[in-house]
């Protein structure tokens, strides 16, 4: 299997450049390759770099999430300053690529509307791939459709690793192609549809934070005890909201390692006045007896109806499923992805370097995967924008949307 | 309209009071209450103005007894006939300028969101159940009825007597529905007895607990279809219903067999199905059951005993169970356990100390979670406790569904 090579190429290769590669400079301008497998490919993926052992969807995470360090901060306005270089790059390239000569860039849309802090990755998709409609030169509805489809396989070719990217292209193709507006006569007509429908999309993925905290403050009674796992912003804004309606609780809040994002969403929550407590990871089982809920978000949520989330999940559910105990997944509907994990092993891993504090010793492997994916049967139900479903209820919408 | 405030009080107090019990006979009054309502309202009144009435008798009928979901849910399943009646008319309106065959029901719906600035108050409350993923690609208002809705807009001075027309003919359309519906309160016991003869089998064991009106009728159902089978009935304490359904079963030539609830887990091992009525089932599959119905489930889970809920759609409840084992039950009075003559003098305050000694709980509700049924058969078909949501969907508009929930 390629990717499980390629797993163990990043994992040998681990070496004290780690420490001097900024980590996030590749995010926006990725160094020369020397791979020609990369070199040739109109847009380079991160995922091939050799140097890095760190995974383009990590390190959006890490933007958005991370606990932000001085280095860190240094890098990004490094980077900023080097993003105007690479624009033009990268216009060149997509139009030497066949487009046309056209000087409009998907993946550059894309980086512009991720740098917004509280703006999802796959929203950011939904921005840039109606921007391409708009930006469009095509004359008739194939050569659009044909056009969208190119700009959201090179945008999902950027960064494999990152479920809600793909699962938002999926949806927007399904959402935008899957109209009669197609039927239309006139195409001006059924491109400014296209347009419209695109910006409803992007409008309701926007929403569906907000949409989810409202539904979940059925779930949240005075006095109980949640559990949450890592940093995720429907969490955050979960609880957010229950705290502003006044609802007395506590939140168990693990430490999320290797990335440390629990200490992120305990820092906020302690903003808001809510009590707050930190676990290390190993400690679950032991608080899980004084827990009422569970609270996690999903990076995807698959065909199954279990989700893909940050690695840790997995065994917080088993243990909360074997102490009877709910586990409550608070995830946008933009991140039903069209997966069928069988096993922990069957996705693209996202890796994740791992500071163990020590030299590790070169023989002694390091399993940097940085998700696991938890089966639906250890789920209690999905707080979704489109309501409060059980897992079932998930695989079955999923099953009828891409029929 | 006060003769009709006046039918309302009554029936309120008649809920607070405890008169009226039973999911089947309130969800009867409820609807024929609410027929009268929407009868009595001005003719020329439209939808906005029809379900604004009905909510707000809802919301009384609601809160008089918040245990009594079966009310709650005949108000939303009024309030969703209302709008589906209401949004057909709109169609058929639309449908003349428009020709468009392939219009569903849902497109219509934002359609009129669109239309009406009224309703778009309730359009805000709409976001927080928007329709699933399916639906929500289809949905979207197409540019054209936007012109088209102005276009409408424009000429509705014209059509002044059309519109009355229009208010009239919804009016009626609405009443003649809730009439079907009423009917199918009454009949609903048949399309689920219907289905018992494919799931009870010759020589079988069938368990029940208590009684409850869809269960007599399904297993009567199986006899009249020449199977013969045995019955095992757990009593039902405190009630003791299980010795009515004991006589009636018995009266109708079935092997039946009266045990004690206690004995349930000694006799499981014996049993091929368990048959429980309830009193509500929940959004998420589980089910508010008589007492002793999570005892009857554990013991059938234990054993890989299918259990099969029998239960109409008016029983199909769309809330969340929430610490329903103390929120959506109720304490029976004390003395349906022990008779006050005997046990006065522990049940009295004692003597010096403020607290009696002896105390009785007599909780009247059960709630079942749903990994524990197999099988739900009703009215409108037999389902896995996890796709109860598809029949909320059908049963339920969206925007019912969380302003009115049972005020603790």
């Amino acid at each position: 299997m390629w990717w499980r090579s390629a797993s163990f190429i990043l994992d040998n290769s681990r070496n004290p450049v780690n420490d001097d590669v900024p980590p996030n400079s590749i995010t926006i301008s990725p160094p020369p390759l020397t791979d020609s497998t990369a070199a040739a490919a109109p847009l380079q993926n991160p995922n091939f770099n050799r140097n890095m052992s760190m995974s383009a969807y990590y390190q959006t995470r890490a933007a958005h999430h991370g606990v932000v360090t001085s280095d860190w901060l240094a890098q990004a306005q490094e980077a900023a300053a080097a993003t105007g270089a690479v624009d033009g790059q990268d216009d060149g390239r997509e139009g030497g690529g066949g487009t046309g000569g056209r000087a409009f860039g998907v993946i550059d849309e894309f980086n512009r509307w991720r740098k917004q802090p509280d703006l999802a990755e796959a929203v950011a998709a939904i921005r840039a791939l109606a921007a391409v409609i708009g930006n469009s030169e095509a004359n008739t509805m194939m050569e659009l459709e044909i056009e969208l489809k190119k700009a959201s396989d090179s945008l999902k070719s950027w960064d494999t690793t990152s479920i809600s990217l793909t699962a938002g292209c999926d949806l927007f193709m399904r959402y935008v192609t899957r109209t009669s507006a197609l039927e239309y006569e006139d195409f001006n007509s059924a491109k400014s549809r296209l347009i419209e429908r695109a910006e409803k999309f992007g409008e309701i993925s926007c929403k569906a934070r907000r949409i989810i905290a409202m539904l979940s403050q059925d779930f949240i009674f005075d006095g109980c005890t949640i559990l949450v796992h890592g940093f995720s912003r429907v969490v955050l804004e979960v609880l957010k909201t229950a705290a502003q309606n006044k609802k007395l609780f506590r939140v168990f809040c693990t430490e999320g390692r290797p990335d440390r994002t629990g200490l992120r969403l305990s820092n906020e929550l302690a903003k808001l006045d809510v009590p707050v407590k930190l676990l290390i990871d190993s400690a679950v089982a032991y608080t899980m007896e004084e827990v009422d809920m569970v609270f996690v978000g999903a990076d995807g949520v698959v065909e199954s109806g279990g989700i893909i989330n940050m690695m840790g999940t997995y065994q917080i559910a088993l243990v909360a499923h074997s102490m009877n105990k709910p586990v409550y997944v608070a995830a946008e509907s933009y991140k039903f992805a069209r997966l069928y994990p069988l096993d922990q092993k069957d996705m693209s891993p996202a890796l994740r370097p791992i500071d163990f504090g020590v030299p590790i010793p070169s023989k002694v492997e390091v399993e940097t995967s940085a998700r696991d994916y938890t089966p639906p049967q250890y789920l209690t139900l999905l707080f979704t924008d489109l309501g409060v479903l059980t897992p079932s209820v998930v695989s079955d919408e999923l099953i009828q949307l891409y029929l | 309209m006060p003769d009709i405030q006046v039918l309302v009080n009554d029936f309120v107090s008649k809920l607070r009071k405890r008169k009226t019990e039973g999911s089947d006979a309130t969800a009867r009054l409820t609807a024929e209450l609410l027929r009268s309502v929407i009868s009595q309202q001005p003719t020329t009144s439209g939808g906005a103005a029809l379900i604004e009435a009905v909510k707000s008798v809802g919301e009384q009928l609601i809160a008089a007894n918040p245990v009594e979901l079966a009310v709650g849910n005949i108000v939303r399943q009024v309030l969703h006939i209302i709008r589906k009646e209401d949004f057909s008319l709109v169609t058929n309106a639309v449908g003349g300028l428009k020709l468009s065959a392939e219009a569903n029901d849902k497109e219509i719906f934002k359609e009129e969101n669109e239309q009406n600035p009224s309703t778009a108050a309730v359009d805000g409350r709409c976001l927080l159940r928007p329709p699933l993923l399916h639906a929500l690609h289809d949905q979207l208002p197409y540019p054209a009825t936007a012109c088209q809705s102005s276009a409408l807009g424009g000429d509705s001075s014209e059509g002044k007597a059309e519109k009355s027309a229009r208010s009239w003919k919804l009016k009626h359309d609405v009443i003649k529905a809730v009439n079907e519906l009423i009917e199918d309160l009454n009949t609903c016991h048949e399309p689920i007895a219907e289905q018992a003869v494919e799931l009870i089998h010759h020589n079988e064991v069938i368990l029940t607990l208590g009684r409850s009106r869809f269960v007599l009728e399904f297993l009567k159902a199986a006899k009249e279809k020449k199977r013969s089978f045995h019955v095992f009935i757990a009593e039902g304490a405190p009630k003791y219903q299980g010795h009515v359904l004991a006589k009636e079963l018995s009266a109708k030539g079935l092997k039946t067999t009266v045990i004690t609830d206690s004995a349930v887990f000694a006799m499981i091992s014996r049993v091929n199905m368990v048959v429980l009525g309830v009193h509500a089932v929940m959004a998420n599959g589980g089910v508010i059951a008589p007492v002793g119905s999570n005892m009857v489930a554990l013991a059938a889970k234990k054993h890989a005993v299918p259990l099969v809920v029998v239960a109409a759609v008016h029983e199909l409840c769309s809330l969340f169970p929430q610490n329903p084992e103390v929120s959506l039950n109720e304490i029976g009075s004390p003395s349906e356990l022990l008779s006050f003559g005997e046990f006065s003098d522990s049940m009295d305050y004692g003597i010096g100390s403020s607290s009696p000694l002896l105390n009785v709980v007599n909780p009247v509700f059960d709630y079942v979670p749903p990994e524990l049924v197999s099988l739900f058969v009703t009215d409108a078909g037999a389902y896995n406790p996890s796709y109860i949501y598809q029949l909320i969907a059908d049963y339920y508009s969206p925007d019912d569904l969380t302003p009115q929930k049972p005020a603790s």
